[in-house]
């Protein structure tokens, strides 16, 4: 065995087909959104109301099937701009932000649009924690978590 | 006895081909509620939640981000264990055996979101033999046909091992497939990969398992039915196919050696009153009943002829109607240990054997197949 | 009552972006003899193995079973292996799944071994977007950077802290892994370079992100009689434990905080007999995979009060000559090979109590605390390592 061998690197991917089931709660909630309405599930015994939906409240441990339509306003409760091209991820930038809509007690994670994010001084200037946001919709909805295109900013 | 650790609440999801209604680890919350309203307990009594799965197979990095919360785990001490449910359940145990946690949650899934013959390809060296079409079901042929062709065991022989099942599981309502079959259904049905044909292999079904397991002070508190862990070991195989005999399962025999010492079996055959095994094939049924010492080598397709493990012979196997009625894979082997402790608690319903007091689960953790595969062993024995 | 347990040896691999050298076996095999020799113990020492890694970065899945003789030749010897994988905190849950091993009192000497080749993977960020929910969260282009992200972003809004601060802390880490043979990041960094690196996701710059690495780990632990026969200096696990919250990204209202972790201290420090940890613990191995992170973690381990965490580097506490030396490894953000990184801050925390971190080494180490942070931080996972035994 020679020194100068080239270490010989075999290369590799992975296409594993997935079909993901979003199940009764997840696939009403995108009925929901097709019609422009979002809904949340409510749990019976610590009442908070849990966007997005799920079958069971984690804390309390019951199953949860009461239904509550929230406000398409909310408040931005948290943000990100990814300034970096990451593969397979979307092109940079685009914010990341947890929106927590009038009516729910926990923030939809989703993206805020319409705001000014190129330049990262003029972004820190005009997208703040706690401002008003509301959901901007897709023309064509499919019954996907997508057909909410991205939050704006509400003037 | 001196079992510090006991089965004390069995929860399972009826199993089927597909359920589009439930996203994949509201399985492991059914069966965790299940579990629990089984041992009269709630979430807040759990102290430590084992939860189970293989990442790759559920398409989602971290699957315990879901799986400890629909497993009770919020806020608590849980961990996981990228293995069948089986190796959860051993983890609990140790758990409560280390004398830090009194009650421990083990659950398991299994799910029609991806296939696992074609996940389990990329168990399988990218350098020398993934491009080779190794599968789990592939190796595990590949095994099956030696031990075949070793042995002499006949066609016939293995359908009957699958015949037994299936008859069993015709009367289980917890099982996927509830229909009995005959030996020409088997012979006649459809090559799959040789020596295995359609009718020897398991479905992929869809379902969850939980158990409830309390330290011996809280359960001797709250449980009326319990079932005490008298002997558990595990043990993995090599990974490399072609420098390991094919035709006996070494893990196996090494873990039932360890299990069989803690509980203080000598003769298992006299000692068990039941088992339910790991029938990944009817091939490795009978690999097994060698490796469990219930057989000497080659010598276990004569068992399954003289009857002695259908329902009503010495050693009951299967009577649930083992893996090849119902497989929800990575809970396939938790299963087995649910099975054995409803039958000691005498409510496995039709299926039940009559009075048994010891029996024997064997989970099998193999996401490569017959390749590094993993053999669990439960040792269990009625209240 | 559990046995009393002790680390007796420890294992690193070196890291780089990239082992072209090794292949995979050949990396788990290094680590592990390495931990061998370092306890003087033969394969056959070893009755059992715990090993964690986080698959998908590998692109081998279950890759324990590839590697399954690299452990001590555990595969041919038929010895119970079990695999452990809780994404970032993998590494800190394979520590915990050795210790009950032991605990249990059913083995005296187990192998905990983790490993990592992010550097297999071509995007790391991907891999880690398929941790994220994919019927509700996946599509929009989270992973662990962006959430790490959100807690600058609060922090900042709520507690003032300044991208000089996490300047501060890529400086002390980078200058602590240049002492580190094992680290990958060992390079000069100064307050105003960090500052002028590229923005990655808003507030988080360049060289407030850990690297993607390849590397292994193995760690050995054994029960009390055995551990005082094979080490002089044992450290003695005196408190552990993992918490797990929950994933839902917009459940949190303390992204600013890491509540869940001040909960697991609390827990974790009673069973150590812990009072008043920036006294009482002589180092620290945190989890901080962004600079932000180190910050938030000083203040939910009590190091100091909510809101203060810049404070402790701005006064040099956590520097290799302050009152709490926090990473004399250089951490996560010089080092970072996911499924390891979690065992080798409690092989780090190890190698201090037992007096053999070599040019690292903090003087005179009696107490020691290993951190690890996973699931879209919704996991922590914390061990106390002592020269004393419980
Ligand atoms: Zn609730």
């Amino acid at each position: 065995m020679t020194q100068e061998e080239e270490n010989i690197i075999v290369p590799g991917r992975w296409d594993l087909p997935f079909r993901h089931t979003a199940g009764r709660i997840a696939s009403h909630f995108f009925h929901a959104l097709v019609e422009k309405r979002i809904i949340a599930t409510r749990c019976p015994r610590c009442r908070r109301v849990l966007m997005p939906p799920r079958p069971f409240c984690e804390r309390c441990f019951v199953p949860l099937d009461e239904w509550v339509e929230v406000k398409q306003q909310g408040t931005l409760e948290a943000f990100t701009v990814c300034y970096a091209r990451f593969t397979g991820l979307p092109d940079p930038p685009y914010c990341l932000a947890l929106v927590k809509l009038d009516g729910a007690d926990t923030a939809l994670n989703h993206l805020l649009g319409e705001a000014e994010l190129e330049d990262v001084e003029r972004m820190k200037e005009t997208v703040r924690i706690g401002m008003r946001v509301e959901a901007v919709w897709r023309d064509e909805r499919e019954g996907g978590i997508q057909d909410i295109k991205y939050f704006r900013p509400l003037a | 006895m001196s079992a510090k650790v006991a089965i004390v609440g069995i929860g399972q999801t009826a199993l089927r081909t597909s359920a589009d209604d439930r996203i994949y680890h509201e399985h492991d919350y059914e069966a965790a509620r299940l579990a629990l309203a089984d041992a009269g307990l709630d979430r807040g009594d759990v102290d430590t939640v084992i939860c189970s799965g293989w990442d790759a197979v559920d398409g989602r990095t971290i699957s315990d981000m879901h799986t400890a919360m629909s497993s009770g785990g919020y806020l608590k001490d849980s961990s996981h264990v990228g293995e069948d449910g089986i190796m959860a359940l051993a983890y609990a145990y140790m758990r409560i055996a280390a004398g830090l946690f009194d009650v421990a949650m083990v659950t398991a899934h299994g799910h029609a979101e991806s296939s696992f013959e074609t996940v389990s390809n990329v168990v399988f060296d990218p350098l020398f033999v993934r491009p080779l079409g190794q599968s789990h079901l592939v190796s595990l042929a590949l095994q099956a046909n030696a031990y075949a062709h070793r042995y002499g065991v006949s066609d016939e022989q293995a359908a009957g091992v699958v015949v037994k099942n299936r008859g069993n599981g015709a009367v289980n309502p917890r099982t996927h497939l509830r229909s009995s079959v005959t030996p020409e259904d088997v012979l006649s049905s459809d090559p799959v990969c040789y020596p295995l044909r359609a009718l020897h292999c398991p479905p992929q079904s869809v379902g969850g398992v939980a158990l409830v397991l309390c330290s011996e002070e809280m359960t001797r508190r709250i449980s009326e039915k319990p079932v005490w862990v008298t002997g558990i070991a595990w043990a993995i195989d090599s990974y490399d196919l072609g420098s390991k005999d094919l035709t006996s399962l070494s893990s196996l025999s090494s873990a039932a050696q360890k299990a069989y010492g803690m509980a203080g079996i000598s003769d298992p055959l006299r000692a068990l009153d039941l088992a339910e095994l790991h029938d990944i094939t009817p091939f490795h049924e009978l690999l097994a009943y060698e490796a469990l010492g219930l057989a000497p080598e080659g010598g276990a397709s004569r068992l399954v002829e003289a009857g002695d493990t259908a329902r009503g012979g010495r050693l009951p196997v299967n009577p649930s109607g083992g893996v090849v009625c119902g497989n929800p894979y990575g809970a396939a082997g938790l299963l087995r240990a649910a099975e054995a402790a409803l039958q000691l608690r005498g409510e496995a319903g039709q299926g039940q054997v009559p009075g048994p007091e010891r029996a024997l689960a064997h989970g099998m953790s193999a996401p490569s197949g017959a390749a590094a595969r993993t053999d669990c062993v439960v040792i269990m024995e009625g209240g | 009552m559990a046995k009393r347990v002790a680390i007796v040896g420890v294992g690193l691999t070196r890291a780089t972006s990239h082992r072209v050298d090794v292949s995979y076996p050949e990396l788990v095999y290094e680590a592990v003899s390495g931990a061998l020799e370092q306890a003087g113990l033969q394969a056959g020492d070893i009755e059992a193995v715990a090993y964690g890694s986080m698959d998908p970065f590998d692109g081998v899945f279950a890759p324990e079973r590839w590697n399954v003789e690299a452990c001590a030749g555990a595969g041919v010897a038929n010895l119970p292996l079990m695999k452990i994988t809780t994404g970032g905190t993998t590494g800190g849950s394979t520590a915990l799944a050795g210790y009950y091993h032991v605990a249990s009192g059913m083995f005296d000497v187990v192998l905990a071994v983790a490993s990592q080749r992010v550097g297999e993977s071509l995007e790391a960020q991907l891999v880690l977007n398929t941790a994220v929910d994919p019927i509700y969260e996946r599509w929009q282009g989270a992973g662990a950077i962006t959430i790490a992200a959100l807690q600058g972003v609060k922090h900042f809004w709520r507690y003032g802290t300044t991208e000089e601060d996490l300047a501060l802390i890529a400086v002390k880490n980078y200058e602590n892994a240049r002492r580190n043979p094992y680290a990958h990041l060992m390079r000069m960094l100064t307050v105003e370079d960090a500052l002028n690196t590229r923005v990655v996701s808003w507030p988080l710059r360049l060289s407030d992100c850990c690297p993607s690495s390849d590397g292994a780990v193995a760690v050995i632990f054994a029960a009390e009689k055995r551990a005082r026969a094979i080490a002089d200096q044992p450290a003695w696990i005196t408190g552990a434990g993992q918490i797990t919250d929950n994933y839902w990204a917009g459940d949190r209202t303390w992204y600013e905080d890491w509540d869940s972790l001040s909960m697991l201290a609390r827990r974790v420090y009673r069973q150590a007999k812990i009072e008043n940890p920036l006294v009482e613990l002589d180092v620290a191995e945190l989890y901080n995979a962004f600079s932000i992170q180190e910050i938030i973690e000083y203040e939910a381990l009590g190091f100091c009060e909510k809101g203060k965490g810049a404070e402790l580097i701005r006064n040099g506490v956590t520097t290799m000559q302050g009152d709490l030396p926090v990473c004399p490894s250089g951490g996560v953000l010089c080092t970072n090979p996911i499924g390891a990184t979690g065992l080798i801050r409690v092989a780090e925390a190890a190698l201090q109590v037992m007096g053999k971190a070599e040019d690292r080494q903090v003087p005179d180490v009696r107490k020691a605390l290993a951190h690890a942070w996973g699931a879209v931080i919704g996991f922590h996972t914390l061990m106390v390592l002592s020269s004393e035994a419980p």
